[in-house]
Formats: C-alpha cells, structure tokens, sequence
C-alpha cells in the first residue's frame, strides 16, 4: 500500500532529496529510507527509471565520477528542477492541509 | 525467475534490457555499481559475502520488476509521440481521400489497418484513442461536408487495427517475455 501510495510522490521525493546535494543512485536510495524512517523502502531498482525520467525531462543532470574503486553516475538538480520541488512542495502542502482538515486528523 | 548472484542477475537483466529494446551499457554499469555498494555495506555490517550479496539482490528488486519499471517510464514518455503520428496519418489518409482523382478505399483501408495496428504494437497504451486519432478524420469530413455516412467504415477499420495490435502486443508480452 505505502509502496504504490509512494509511486505518485517519487518526484517530489527524489528531487527533495537531491536538493541536499548532488548524489548518486544508491545514496539517494538511502537517504529517502533513511529520512522516512524506513517507511519508504521501494525496491531500490524501480528508483533508477525514474532518475533517468526526472534527467531526460531537464529537472537533474547526471554526470560519472571516475576516481573512485568504480563508476558511479551522480545526479543534480537543474534550475528547472529546483523550480519543479518549489511547485510541488506547495501543492502537496495544500494537499495535505486539505485531507487533514477533511479526516480530522 | 530467481537470479543466484550479482553476476548472473546482471546477465538476465542485460537480456532482458535487450529484449525490450532499452539497453545501454550506461545503466547496466549504473546498477552494477548500485549492487556492488549494497553488497559491500552488507559486508561490513558483518554478514558474509554470499548473504550480503543475496540481500542487494532482494533489496534491488527482481529483474522482472526493475525492467517492468523501466518500461513503464518510457512507455509514458512515449505516449504523446505515438498519439502525435496518429493524428498526422489520419490527417494524411482524410487528405489523401477526398482527392478527387483518389477512388481505391481498398488500399486506404488497409493503411488505415496497419498504422493503427502498428502504433499499437509499439505500445499505444488506449487503442480506442488511437482508432479515433486515425480513423475519426474521414468521417468526419464525409459526414460533415459529402453527408456521406459510409464513410464510418473507416473508423471501424481502425478500431479493428487498433484492437489487432494491441491483442497482439499483449499476446507476444505474455508468450515470450519473462518466460
């Protein structure tokens, strides 16, 4: 439940997660487990499709870091993107307010 | 489909990623490197190295949803190009017969059969939109300005090549990918 309620708001997570810093797949994945308390915990794979949506669409760049014991492709946020959290942090804000108003909570 | 280690999961993945028209040598290294890491760190959490590697796969997901996922996305990125295309054929076909000097429906027909059931194939995900994007223009043309109303044909015809494709789409997913 909490795995397909989260597909909806990974963009919003990913890019508030890489507005930190940049960082590549696998710390972006931890720190998305880390911050939810272990709430969020998708299967780490499925995260890498939609980091190459969020590049292709122009939110994030990515670029490979060499002098390490391997490869690893490191994400960003663009301008664009930081645009992109600022709206969706606000629309999730009124979303939110309105469902807690309406459950009562 | 249980993969035993790092190295065989990466080679059923890259099968896979070419199976479905998506590899890149890129995301294979990418992942890669993503399962070596979650390994290593399950080393030094102390587990041994078969079940540090055994618990990066499971974390990693199987390569059937890893795939899925990336298919998905480029499914939903490809949508609006497929609708795009349709439209354009099925303005061209609508131009194309209300040529007076045009007069053989048979070939129109089955251009309008195969482009619906090849926009469909590739991966149209709503072939009822699809007919319309390409089937829609003639009788609208026809109705509206010749009141001719079997001009409707064609847009059967579409939601035939549409339906085709899509069947068929669905039935080569189920015969021969994953299995």
């Amino acid at each position: 439940m909490i795995g397909e309620a989260l597909k909806g708001h990974l963009d919003l997570l990913l890019l508030a997660v890489l507005a930190e810093g940049s960082a590549h797949g696998y710390a972006v994945i931890e720190s998305l487990r880390q911050r939810s308390g272990g709430v969020f915990d998708l299967p780490e794979g499925t995260i890498y499709p939609a980091l190459h949506r969020l590049e292709s669409q122009g939110w994030l760049r990515s670029r490979w870091q060499e002098d390490l014991p391997r490869r690893r492709r490191v994400y960003e946020l663009t301008s664009k993107g930081r645009q992109i959290l600022s709206k969706r942090r606000e629309e999730w804000r009124r979303f939110s307010k309105a469902i807690n108003a309406t459950a009562g909570i | 489909m249980k993969e035993k280690g790092i190295k065989q999961y990466l080679q059923t993945l890259q099968r896979e990623l070419w199976f479905h028209g998506l590899f890149n040598s890129d995301i294979l290294t990418e992942l890669e490197s993503h399962l070596l890491e979650s390994m290593e760190r399950g080393i030094r959490q102390g587990l041994s190295s078969e079940q540090a590697e055994q618990q990066a796969l499971e974390r990693f997901g199987s390569v059937r949803v890893v795939v899925s996922t990336f298919e998905k996305e480029r499914m939903n990125s490809m949508q609006k190009i497929l609708i795009a295309i349709a439209i354009i054929a099925g303005l061209f076909f609508a131009y194309v017969d209300s040529r007076p000097t045009w007069d053989d429906t048979g070939i129109l027909a089955g251009a309008i059969l195969l482009t619906c059931g090849l926009i469909a194939v590739i991966g149209y995900q709503r072939p009822w939109l699809l007919a319309l994007a390409v089937g829609a223009w003639i009788p609208l043309r026809g109705i509206l300005v010749t009141n001719n109303y079997g001009s409707i044909l064609a847009l059967i015809i579409a939601f035939i090549g549409a339906y085709a494709g899509w069947a068929l789409r669905f039935g080569i997913r189920k015969t021969f990918l994953f299995s």
